[in-house]
């Protein structure tokens, strides 16, 4: 009883997931008029928001199967963007030079091109990782991020690729619920996986190589298989991209992707997949949303050189209180000390801000909003790894048990001790 | 057979003196920014990522210093001649990057000690993130501004013989550039005269520009005859300033390491950071002083670069080079410091024979081929030893 119902949720739930993604391929290319309701909804309704969504889906395929290499297996993996570039380059250039091979168009071409980029990516995979796996730690991730750097000079040079320039990939296949659908599919087969006794080998090489070794585990097998699973996403997630974008780059594959990929993982919980999931989504969106800060008239929010430095200095100054409360025992009144030092930091901004707008020459506005996204960005990965150096999620997954026992700790019932 | 034959045919052989030399010099910066790398990551575990971007700021330092002592864009002070202005700026660098180095520490890096690696690796990721873009709001970067030459006062070149020329074709290479040099200033004068530009030039003033061109080309002919004849090895002052205060910084680092307490200090906490805590040291001074000490070395790299090669500065300046610098620690064996110095100079050496073979769109790949390559064979560098782990 209880069974069936379960899989009758997720099987709706899937069918509700998937037609919500056709419903934004459709709306988006058609450029249909939609009911005024669903302009409040986030459904896209033009290219620009519809990239988002694309760009959004194929960073969490990235995030989660770098996720089962970094997380899950807690191998150090820097150079991800490589196999995402493997991937893209592979899957563009046999598409540009034979599409329609075999009589296959349209669709079932694109599975063969996403497929053939996660082999080839799989192949870098195995190629790379059987020889640099038996580097641990820190030297795993430079030994990586220099064969991600490798590849991109390479493509650079290389001609027949496009070189500097780029390639253009000739039949362009805009399909949004694809690029979702291999996001589920990956978070589905690492869910998997670890619900598995084929997953535990992944943790327990995480936890302790010697002694995962000392229990019969076949620790480079097992470093390897996670290597080629997570390299081979990141390749359909390029053959994906190459298809969308129409045109890619090496610029489009450079090291800060990779950066990017990672921080995604570390921000959302390492290990934890739906951490990733959402991080990816909350950092690709993030940026988007940065450029696109308007005042209320519609015309670019400029900034002044003081408001920037005020706001830097104040976070940097209630970070540090925060972190003050948060390092002591707890006590009751902790996370109203925390909030309390959030809204100060916001009173401590504006009175910094109106200091320094005693000297004219910083005070004058002339930085659009949108050019400090980036600084925007990278102070809010400083502050979250300080005061949540676990990540958004920790090691925790999204589950009803998980609510439920937040709930129970927010709200304890009376007389039952936690 | 004929691959190495073919392999080599194309390459230009006496140029290969002058490459080398060139390679130390790019060499010597690459180890003192090394340096910075392997002292952070033998005491604390961190790779200090932010590390290329307090070379970049050092460089920036300079140019403001500069700046300040008159060689500023649009005021522009007369070409000096004494030193001062330099040491000026190298004070400057090394002390505004030691500070740099100093904050980043204490306010990124130190809440984050007790925490897992990964997460400061990812702050250190932040803070090179931070400091590159705000740089891009704060630093002055269109169009990238370059230090003045007339900073400089060193700006010869050193020659070096090592097979002497013909004297007969080097003397009649002197004699055709007086002549050349002369009608160069006779043409010249001429265009001052009539006001005409040297691409529209009337009918009187024709002869004196072929006069000009074809002395010009007789005189580079015979230099070429000339230098084909022997072997010199040109060094530009500048680079071997470079090279010479690289080596002085290197051999003050040593000492400092080797025959200072805290030296030894920071010796016993790259051992063991929490024996070293148990043994009475303070361990958190340690780190400053071992900040101090490497920041200020990417300062005295990051000015000399800057002032002596003229590159022009971008809020960027620091990330491939550091990069580089990261992988020359790395293949000399992290937190070993001859290792960082061998890793810069073998990277220097390695990246210019790439551009002299030919193959310069590849010399940001060679630094991680060599790498690759030499941590599949000896995973802990060349001059470190693996751990082996114990149960």
């Amino acid at each position: 009883m209880k069974t069936w119902l379960i899989l009758l949720i997720r099987v709706v739930s899937i069918v509700i997931g998937v037609s919500a993604c056709f419903g934004i391929d459709w709306m988006s290319h058609n450029q249909v008029a939609v009911g005024p309701g669903l302009h409040f909804a986030i459904l896209p309704t033009n290219e620009y928001i519809s990239r988002i969504f694309a760009l959004a889906g194929l960073y969490v395929t990235l995030a989660v199967s770098l996720n089962l290499i970094n997380g899950i297996t807690g191998q150090f993996s820097v150079g991800h963007a490589a196999f995402y570039q493997i991937g893209a380059y592979l899957a563009g250039f046999v598409s540009l030079t034979y599409y329609g091979f075999m009589g296959l168009t349209g669709l079932p071409w694109l599975l063969a091109m996403m497929v053939l980029g996660g082999l080839g990516a799989g192949v870098a995979g195995f190629v790379v990782g059987l020889p640099s796996l038996r580097l641990r730690g820190d030297y795993l991730a430079i030994v990586t991020l220099g064969f991600g750097e490798i590849i991109r000079i390479i493509v650079q040079n290389v001609d027949k690729l496009g070189g500097a320039y780029g390639l253009n990939v000739s039949p362009k296949f805009q399909m949004i619920w694809l690029i979702w659908l291999l996001a589920f599919v990956c978070i589905a087969v690492c869910r998997n996986l670890l619900r598995t006794a084929h997953g535990l080998p992944f943790l327990a090489v995480r936890e302790d190589e010697v002694a995962a070794a000392a229990m019969g585990v076949n620790v480079t097998k097992v470093k390897v298989v996670a290597f080629i699973v997570g390299s081979t996403f990141a390749g359909a997630a390029g053959a994906l991209l190459a298809h969308y974008e129409g045109f890619i780059n090496p610029g489009t594959f450079a090291m800060d992707v990779s950066f990017i990929i990672l921080t995604m993982v570390v921000l959302g919980g390492s290990g934890s997949i739906t951490g990733a999931t959402v991080a990816a989504i909350l950092l690709s969106w993030l940026p988007e949303f940065l450029r696109g800060v308007k005042n209320a008239d519609g015309s670019a929010l400029m900034l002044s050189d003081s408001s920037i430095i005020a706001a830097l200095l104040a976070t940097g100054i209630g970070v540090a209180l925060i972190k003050r409360f948060l390092d002591r025992p707890p006590f009751k009144w902790r996370y109203l000390a925390v909030t309390g030092c959030f809204l100060g930091a916001l009173v401590l901004k504006l009175v910094i801000q109106r200091l320094l707008n005693l000297s004219p020459a910083l005070s004058v506005a002339h930085i659009e909003a949108g050019q400090i996204r980036m600084v925007i960005f990278a102070v809010t990965l400083i502050v979250i790894m300080l005061l949540r150096p676990q990540g958004i999620f920790g090691h925790h997954e999204f589950s009803l048990a998980w609510v439920k026992g937040i709930w129970r700790r927010l709200f304890p019932r009376r007389g039952v001790s936690a | 057979m004929s691959f190495p034959i073919m392999l080599f045919a194309g390459l230009d052989f006496p140029s290969l003196p002058q490459q080398l030399v060139n390679g130390l010099e790019l060499g010597a910066i690459y180890a003192l920014l090394a340096l910075g790398y392997t002292m952070v990551y033998g005491v604390l575990k961190l790779i200090n990522f932010a590390h290329g971007e307090v070379y970049m700021l050092g460089a920036y330092i300079a140019l403001f210093t500069s700046w300040a002592l008159g060689f500023g864009p649009g005021k522009m002070a007369a070409a000096t001649n004494n030193p001062f202005a330099l040491v000026v700026m190298l004070i400057a660098s090394m002390v505004g990057c030691a500070v740099i180095g100093v904050l980043i520490e204490r306010f990124a890096y130190r809440p984050m000690r007790n925490q897992s690696r990964i997460a400061s690796l990812i702050t250190a990721i932040g803070v090179s993130m931070l400091l590159q873009y705000g740089g891009t709001i704060f630093l002055p970067n269109s169009p990238p501004p370059n230090i003045s030459e007339n900073v400089n006062p060193y700006r010869g070149s050193i020659e070096i013989p090592i097979v002497p020329r013909n004297a007969a074709l080097k003397a009649k290479e002197l004699a055709l550039l007086k002549v050349s040099d002369d009608d160069e200033a006779a043409f010249n004068a001429y265009l001052q005269r009539t006001g005409e530009g040297e691409f529209g030039v009337s009918a009187p003033g024709i002869p004196l520009r072929d006069a000009a061109r074809a002395s010009d080309r007789a005189y580079n002919q015979a230099k070429n005859a000339a230098e084909a004849t022997g072997l010199v090895i040109t060094v530009e002052t500048g680079q071997a300033i470079i090279f010479g205060m690289a080596v002085l910084l290197m051999a003050l680092l040593s000492y400092i390491v080797r025959f200072t307490p805290a030296g030894r200090a920071m010796r016993a906490v790259s051992l063991d950071f929490d024996s070293a805590a148990l043994m009475g040291i303070d361990v958190n001074k340690i780190v400053v002083f071992t900040f101090i000490i490497g920041s200020s070395l990417a300062g005295a790299g990051a000015m000399m670069t800057a002032t002596f090669l003229g590159t022009p500065l971008i809020p960027f300046y620091g990330l491939v080079p550091g990069l580089k610098a990261f992988v020359a620690a790395v293949l000399g064996g992290i937190g070993n410091i001859p290792g960082a110095v061998l890793g810069g100079i073998l990277m220097g050496v390695a990246e210019t024979l790439v551009v002299w073979a030919g193959y310069s769109s590849y010399r940001d790949a060679i630094a991680f081929v060599i790498l690759i390559g030499v941590l599949l064979v000896r995973p802990g560098g060349l001059l470190g030893s693996a751990k082996v782990e114990k149960v």
